[in-house]
């Protein structure tokens, strides 16, 4: 262990200084007084011996051999023995005299030993090595013992570890042993229950013990630090970086809640509760700032370190709503915007318990000693507040843990504000879309219908797919699907537009292919008229709009079926023979191309026929193309199925992809038809006599109907209508009654000509028997076909 | 057009004062092996309904001329307060008998005698006129006509005279080429009837028949040559609705209102036993034509007209 320092001609502790003379063979020449005090030989005991019998065993010194032939000063220990027997350990130094020829002649050798100080000295640093604050430890490699320090060995026994614990440090001895690098272990051992801490964390060095002299590595030294408190702050760190990957992973809530609280049970704490503002919940901008006290919150999350999957410690269920009086913890974090640090010896805790007596059963069951309430707050709005509470043998909290805590609030918050947020931007979208779909279709008599609207997945946003069933005059019914291409807002935006302007064409009776014509230049216009839309829109699309479309035209009289497409996938049916076929139509342009032309195609349907409207979010999917996905609609819709509703489920379920990518509208229609008991028809010739067998006949036809009570006015009608066709129109000359949800009255001829009126106004010269026609019945309108005109006027059915 | 009996309500509970309180119902059966027709019966049904409405009992005679016992025995007898005679010939001698000896009656049908009584009838020369009217204003104009049977129409029923009339006459006015056609009331003389028009115009593609009887050979005649109805052939009838119907496609057709006609000729009875004072009435009914699957517009028979040619255009710049 001692050391003398080559050239500095001083040792650390070195008192008594002795000098020997001796010759060049080694034989003592001269012994001085203090050789004698040194070894208690006397100078005639030694004089003319070989200096070499005064070591201690056959131990040469350091290098003597070398040294003694050499001429140059050497310096080294070496062991000697004292007169008496016992050891002395020594410094040599030798200073070699020279003759002429530079031969060493002898040499001066001073002998400096260490004294009872010294002696002292090294069982100082024995007693330091045993009294060390930190734990130290020599391992001998060859006897595989250990000499342990008193902390060290007071930590090895409070630190009653598991086998795996100690292997490993054995493991990490062993490898320092052979590899002779020093290396740090790192270990945790979790403290008892009645420990300030919950983890003790120790980091030890650990190093190889080499024997100076041969530099063989005879044992490993360690020394073990505690680093419990950077343990404990690195894992608020890992926590805290875990939250900003764990907590707000979706748009939702409850869920950004719910990763609250399964990410600080048990870290944490042992039980945590999330409470939010109802407000926040129906996706409500809450008041800024914090919230008073007394304030009712809905329990949105909890998690419990309990074995098993419930949270026993809860007193309030998930959705639930708690009142917090204001002097509760929770309360006063909501209050003071800030953090609560609680536990059992608060008077206010105690109370909060006291009055409530689920919580108090709980309290007893578990004993919540160490409470810490934080306010969710993000963007200076309260939102709620979250509790940790540690129950049972755990330590209480700390103010660090306090700040951990407060930090989780915080990401937790702004988690839950954003998916409040895009909950209220999406509802309003999902509002606006909705809005411009229809709610409850009208009732008709020409067909059955059901529908289905289903948005795209959260991803995409609202789409701009839809659809429509217009009635229109002599009990037909125009069909209408649709899909904007795109989505967002722009595309509902667009969606509405479209439909209300299929609406308004639809009532004026134009036929399908001219319908989707004048839509066409619609779309056209809108795609020119950019001014609406500027680059810093969040759903800035190019001016262009693509939107598809069909419009058919059901008519359960003749029950022929007129339909067009502009580039929407075409419709189709299920015959009442259990056969179905995709209706072969031309598929016309997109609409916005503009010039193409548009074609019908008409299909005369068995009554009952089933014909399915979709769009192509239900019939394209990643792992299929449209030509399959229709065919899997037609399968789908030939399974025999109790109602329209359960059809329209069974299609969804059958071809929707688990993710809709884009909003799926579905439109399926039953049609009716109108027998010989529900309408009749009369060719009229183009003679003004002819007026009164209309009315006679008419009137008869009520009478078989049963509605004798709408004589009075159909006669009127009929004569007035009659009459206005034979002076105005041409033949053939028509007249039907139809008998359905209300009586209608149509007059037809093969004139193009309309009355212009659309509604007659008082000073109008012309138009006065229209203008009658219309006070008279609850409708009237007319409507172009390929052969001319129909004007038709509706009454209601006599009660009863 | 009809005119309306005064207020029927009145009349329900009470009656006429005194007499039988019987109708007689004078109506031949005109079926093969002399049954009634289902056409008849409904007239039948219809006087019987309204009668008991205004608080009549109906004696039903099958008397066709007035020498039939059974015609003696209710008229002379007094078994009945009056009769609505049926099917009547252009000269009948039970309307003649009738008239004479001023016992009530009321006609369904007319002839020269019937004025003096009370009538409905049926404008049958306005149905066939109006039926031609309609073929011609769907652009046909080779209409032929196709009339009940020839001892119907020798033994003078009127509608088989006046339907007749009436074809002639507004083919006339359309300066068409008339071309009537009778025919026996069965299956094969509809068949056999089609064979005759198309022998003697290929080129007509429509007719107007008031034979309903006939009319499910007719179709079958029209499909034995190819022509499909309505796209290349148009039928246009005078027919009761159960015929109409139950043919495919069902007839266009003029319906006869047996119920309203039966409605208005007790009507017509109760009026004149209640005020026999008043000038007898007469209703003419002129049904519409009911426009069912059987006519459409018209399509001219291939080969039969000169194809329109587009004109040569010689350019010579």
């Amino acid at each position: 262990m001692a050391t003398y320092a080559q050239g500095s001609g001083h040792s650390g502790w070195s008192t008594d200084v002795a000098t020997v003379t001796l010759g060049p063979d080694g034989i003592v020449t001269g012994w001085s007084a203090g050789a004698r005090r040194l070894l208690g030989h006397r100078a005639p005991e030694v004089v003319g011996r070989a200096a070499a019998g005064l070591l201690l065993g056959r131990e040469a010194p350091e290098a003597s051999g070398l040294a003694l032939l050499g001429s140059e000063e050497w310096s080294g220990t070496a062991a000697l023995r004292h007169r008496d027997g016992h050891r002395v350990d020594v410094t040599l130094h030798a200073h070699p005299s020279l003759d002429r020829d530079g031969r060493p002649q002898g040499f001066v050798v001073t002998v400096a030993a260490s004294s009872a100080a010294s002696d002292r000295d090294r069982r100082m640093v024995e007693w330091a090595f045993d009294q060390a604050s930190v734990g130290l430890s020599a391992h001998s490699t060859a006897s595989g013992s250990w000499h342990l320090n008193a902390a060290a060995a007071e930590e090895d026994a409070a630190g009653a570890e598991g086998d795996d614990g100690e292997e490993g440090f054995l493991r990490c001895v062993r490898r320092v042993a052979e590899e002779g690098r020093p290396t740090r272990y790192e270990r945790v051992v979790p403290e008892p229950a009645s420990a300030p801490v919950r983890h003790r964390a120790w980091v030890i060095e650990l190093w190889p013990v080499r024997d100076p002299a041969t530099g063989e590595v005879v044992g490993v030294g360690t020394a073990a630090f505690d680093s419990s408190e950077q343990h404990s702050a690195r894992e608020r760190l890992a926590l805290l970086q875990e939250a900003g990957a764990c907590v707000g992973t979706t748009l939702n809530v409850t869920r950004t809640a719910q990763e609250l609280a399964d990410l600080a049970v048990p870290r944490l704490a042992d039980f945590v509760s999330v409470d939010l503002l109802d407000s926040v919940l129906r996706g409500e901008e809450p008041v800024p700032g914090p919230v008073d006290a007394a304030v009712a919150l809905r329990r949105v999350a909890h998690q419990s370190a309990a074995e098993g999957t419930g949270v026993p410690e809860a007193a309030i269920d998930l959705g639930g709503v708690d009142t917090y009086p204001p002097f509760a913890p929770p309360a006063r974090a909501l209050a003071g915007g800030r953090p609560v640090l609680t536990g059992a010896g608060d008077p206010d805790f105690a109370r909060w318990i006291a009055g409530h007596e689920e919580r108090t059963a709980r309290n007893e069951e578990y004993g919540f000693h160490s409470v810490m309430a934080t306010p969710l707050r993000a963007r200076g709005i309260t939102l709620g507040v979250a509790v940790f509470a540690r129950i049972g043998d755990s330590p209480p909290f700390e103010p660090d843990d306090l700040i951990l805590a407060e930090e989780l609030a915080g990401r937790t918050a702004v988690g839950v504000d954003n998916a409040r947020r895009y909950t209220r931007e999406r509802t309003n979208a999902l509002t606006l879309q909705r809005s411009l779909l229809p709610r409850d279709l009208p009732r008709q008599a020409a067909v059955e219908v059901a529908y289905r609207y289903l948005p795209a997945g959260s991803g995409a946003g609202v789409g701009g797919d839809w659809f429509d069933v217009v009635p229109l005059s002599g009990t037909r019914v125009g069909l209408v699907v649709g899909d904007v291409v795109g989505h967002g807002i722009h595309a509902s935006a667009t969606m509405g537009r479209l439909r209300t302007a299929v609406r308004t064409l639809a009532d004026v009776d134009l036929p399908p292919d001219e319908l989707l014509t004048h839509l066409d230049d619609l779309v056209v216009h809108l795609s020119s008229d950019k001014e609406d839309i500027t680059e810093d829109e969040p759903y800035f699309l190019s001016g262009e709009i693509g939107a598809t479309c069909l419009y058919a035209v059901y008519d359960p009289v003749s029950r022929v079926c007129t339909v067009a497409s502009a580039g929407h996938i075409p419709p189709a049916v299920l015959f009442p023979d259990g056969t179905v076929e995709l209706v072969r139509l031309t598929p016309g342009p997109l609409l916005g191309v503009g010039g193409l032309p548009f074609e019908t195609t008409e299909l005369e349907l068995p009554e009952g026929s089933l014909l399915a409207f979709c769009t192509d979010g239900l019939i394209e999917a990643r792992d299929r193309d449209v030509g399959l996905g229709l065919d899997r609609l037609c399968e789908a819709l030939s399974r025999p199925v109790p109602s329209l509703d359960v059809t329209c489920d069974a299609i969804l379920k059958a071809l929707l992809p688990d993710s809709p990518a884009d909003d799926v509208a579905l439109l399926l229609v039953r049609t009716r038809a109108l027998h010989a008991d529900q309408v009749a028809a009369w060719s009229l010739p183009s003679d003004p006599s002819v007026v009164a067998d209309a009315r006679a006949q008419v009137s008869r036809q009520l009478a078989v109907w049963g509605l004798e009570e709408a004589a009075f006015v159909t006669e009127l009608v009929v004569s007035e209508l009659v009459t206005n066709a034979i002076r105005y129109g041409a033949v053939p000359i028509g007249l039907r009654l139809i008998r359905d949800r209300t009586l209608i009255c149509e007059v037809s001829d093969a004139s193009n000509t309309a009355p212009h009126l659309r509604r007659a106004r008082t000073y109008d010269e012309g138009g006065r028997g229209l203008h009658m026609v219309a006070q008279l019945t609850q409708g009237w309108g007319t409507r172009q076909s390929p052969l001319g005109k129909t004007i038709w006027a509706e009454q209601p059915l006599p009660a009863g | 057009m009809a005119e309306r009996s005064e207020d029927v309500t009145a009349r329900r509970t009470g009656g006429p004062a005194g007499g039988t309180h019987l109708l007689g119902l004078l109506y031949p059966p005109a079926g093969r092996q002399r049954t009634y027709t289902t056409m008849q019966l409904a007239f039948v049904g219809g006087v019987a309904e309204t009668a008991a409405v205004h608080g009549y009992d109906l004696l039903l005679s099958p008397a066709g001329s007035c020498t039939d016992p059974s015609f003696r025995r209710m008229v002379g007898g007094r078994l009945v307060d009056g009769v609505i005679v049926m099917e009547i010939r252009r000269e009948d001698d039970r309307v003649g008998y009738l008239a004479d000896c001023g016992f009530p009656f009321v006609a369904i049908g007319r002839n020269h005698g019937t004025d003096a009584a009370g009538w409905v009838d049926l404008d049958f020369a306005g149905l066939a006129g109006g039926c031609v009217q309609h073929l011609a204003d769907l652009g046909h104009s080779r209409i032929a006509f196709v009339n009940r049977s020839e001892e119907l129409f020798d033994s003078g029923y009127g509608f088989a005279r006046l339907g007749d009339e009436g074809y002639t006459e507004a083919m006339k006015r359309l300066l068409l080429t008339p071309r009537a056609y009778l025919c026996g009331d069965d299956l094969a003389s509809g068949e056999e009837v089609v064979e005759r028009i198309l022998r003697d115009d290929p080129a007509t593609t429509s007719l107007v028949t008031q034979n309903e009887a006939a009319l499910e050979g007719i179709y079958r005649g029209l499909t034995r040559h190819g022509r499909s109805v309505p796209r290349d052939f148009s039928v246009v009838g005078v027919a009761a609705s159960p015929w109409a119907e139950q043919v495919t496609p069902p007839l266009t057709a003029a319906e006869i209102p047996a119920k309203e006609m039966s409605r208005v000729a007790v009507e017509l009875m109760v009026r004149r036993l209640t005020t026999p004072e008043e000038r007898p009435r007469h209703v003419l009914l002129k049904p519409l034509i009911t426009l069912r699957a059987s006519t459409g517009r018209c399509r001219p028979v291939p080969g039969s007209e000169p194809e329109p040619e587009f004109p040569d255009f010689d350019l010579d710049f």
